[in-house]
């Protein structure tokens, strides 16, 4: 009789196991479908220019954009719901994309952008919130700005003039500073840390007036001075053959060695 | 035939070019009509002016032996006539008095002495950007004695100005962003107050830093660079 009861409540255990799992898999698969449903893709490839330029303001979400080998733009969006609407416009070798002015009064999701464009691009890219990412880009100009929250992470660039601002997140650049160059930087509350080869050649305004945290790294001790109570970095390395000038309200900047 | 009729044709009868029964009527109608036979007399003393053969403009019988007297008549004048010396005249003896001097004397040294400032001023006054990141280390001497007469502006006046065009520029924005702030979500509203509240964090620090030390200028340059990141960021959720 006893044998015959522990057989039975074994059995009842394991239906409901068998029960509980199977509803683990409906639930899955529910709560997939609704993602599936509620993320849009846009996809678009352009024939590229010689001198190609490409500007992109996002009103919310991440943009991720690769330089490659081939004579093309591909752009690759997936728009969280309620949908963005993403109308890109090719005007003599730009492509434009204006989510903002697209999506004005609209409530809509986060738009995330990952773009691929020959290496000699131009990128000017901005979003009001979210991560930008620029990769193997060495044409005349990187832009990358977030007007709110949102980290940069420029890796492998060569570009002529480089521009990153923020407001609280952090930047880093990873890359070459070329003759007669500009390159900007630019956070209210980060990290500002700069990758360059020790060798670069350049005049230096590096600000931090409240942490007064600026660790030159491999060029310390170079014709650099500290000023005003060392809030102030300023000085040259090299034959100060480009400008370099990083200002951090609230946070940190870094020097590290290619 | 009606005085419309009549006058029209007028001119043709004068010039004898009507046909002989238009030309009839037109000469029975002037017997009749006092008006039209009017305008006929007027026209017919136009025209008969016009046939006069009018002379040329009267010339003087000799006209050259005219002019040449005439230039005679001047250089004699002009040989007879010795020139009276001329004495030496002073201001007061061309008829100014004294005071009239002075005042212009004075009036000349002021117009002077401003267009003198003015021009200095306009040289040494660079533009509002360059100026508001000027400090009294880099002011030259001259600058200087202009700033403590009071004929230019200090750096710190510069500053003053700059943040107050910029503070009424942030009320503008702030408006605009107040009345479309309820149509963003959530996420939105929480990124845009904390990197506002970030930023006026360090516009209140350098602020207090100015009013211990107005002459720190590291202090001013940051307040400016944080005020225009505030514009910025207002601008840019205005148009959200």
């Amino acid at each position: 009789m006893a044998r015959s009861i522990s057989n039975f409540s074994r059995k009842m255990k394991a239906r409901r196991t068998t029960i509980l799992i199977l509803m683990n898999v409906v639930l899955f698969f529910a709560v997939s479908a609704n993602d599936a449903a509620g993320q849009k893709r846009f996809s678009r490839t352009y024939p590229a220019t010689k001198n190609v330029r490409l500007q992109l303001l996002n009103r919310s979400g991440t943009i991720e954009v690769q330089g490659w080998d081939r004579q093309e733009i591909s752009i690759s969006a997936y728009l969280e719901a309620p949908a963005a609407n993403v109308v890109p416009q090719s005007l003599s070798g730009t492509i434009v994309m204006d989510l903002v002015k697209e999506n004005q009064g609209r409530n809509v999701g986060n738009v995330n952008f990952q773009i691929r464009v020959p290496r000699a691009s131009v990128v000017d890219i901005e979003t009001r919130i979210g991560n930008l990412s620029v990769t193997n880009i060495n044409g005349g100009l990187v832009r990358a700005i977030i007007t709110t929250e949102g980290d940069i992470t420029l890796t492998n660039i060569s570009a002529i003039a480089v521009d990153a601002q923020n407001g609280i997140g952090d930047i880093f650049f990873d890359g070459e500073l070329r003759t007669g160059g500009q390159y900007r930087f630019t956070s209210m509350k980060g990290s500002i840390n700069l990758r360059i080869p020790f060798e670069s050649s350049f005049k230096l305004v590096a600000t931090a007036p409240s942490t007064r945290n600026i660790d030159l790294g491999p060029f310390r001790g170079t014709n650099m001075r500290f000023f005003s109570d060392g809030r102030r970095v300023a000085g040259q390395a090299g034959e100060g053959a480009s400008t370099l000038t990083v200002t951090n309200q609230r946070g940190a900047i870094s020097f590290i060695r290619r | 035939m009606t005085c419309d009729d009549c006058q029209l044709n007028i001119s043709l009868y004068l010039d004898n070019e009507l046909a002989a029964d238009a030309a009839a009527s037109v000469d029975a109608h002037l017997s009749l009509c006092p008006e039209c036979a009017k305008i006929y007399e007027d026209f017919a003393v136009i025209l008969d002016s016009c046939k006069l053969d009018l002379p040329a403009e009267p010339l003087p019988p000799n006209s050259q032996a005219l002019w040449c007297r005439i230039n005679n008549i001047i250089e004699s004048e002009t040989v007879a006539a010795p020139k009276a010396e001329e004495k030496p005249r002073g201001w007061l003896s061309r008829g100014f008095s004294f005071s009239q001097v002075a005042s212009a004397v004075v009036g000349i040294a002021l117009i002077s002495s401003l267009l003198t400032i003015v021009g200095v001023k306009n040289y040494f006054e660079p533009s509002g950007e360059d100026y508001t990141s000027r400090s009294p280390a880099t002011q030259t001497t001259f600058e200087k004695v202009l700033s403590k007469v009071g004929l230019i502006e200090t750096p710190q006046q510069a500053r003053v100005k700059r943040f107050k065009e910029q503070e009424a520029a942030i009320d503008y924005w702030n408006k605009r962003v107040q009345a479309r702030r309820v149509q963003w979500d959530t996420r939105m509203r929480d990124a845009f107050d904390r990197n506002l509240n970030e930023i006026d964090q360090a516009v209140t620090e350098y602020t207090m830093i100015l009013e211990k030390d107005p002459q720190d200028d590291l202090s001013g340059e940051m307040l400016d660079s944080a005020l225009n990141e505030k514009m910025n960021l207002l601008r840019a959720f205005s148009e959200l």
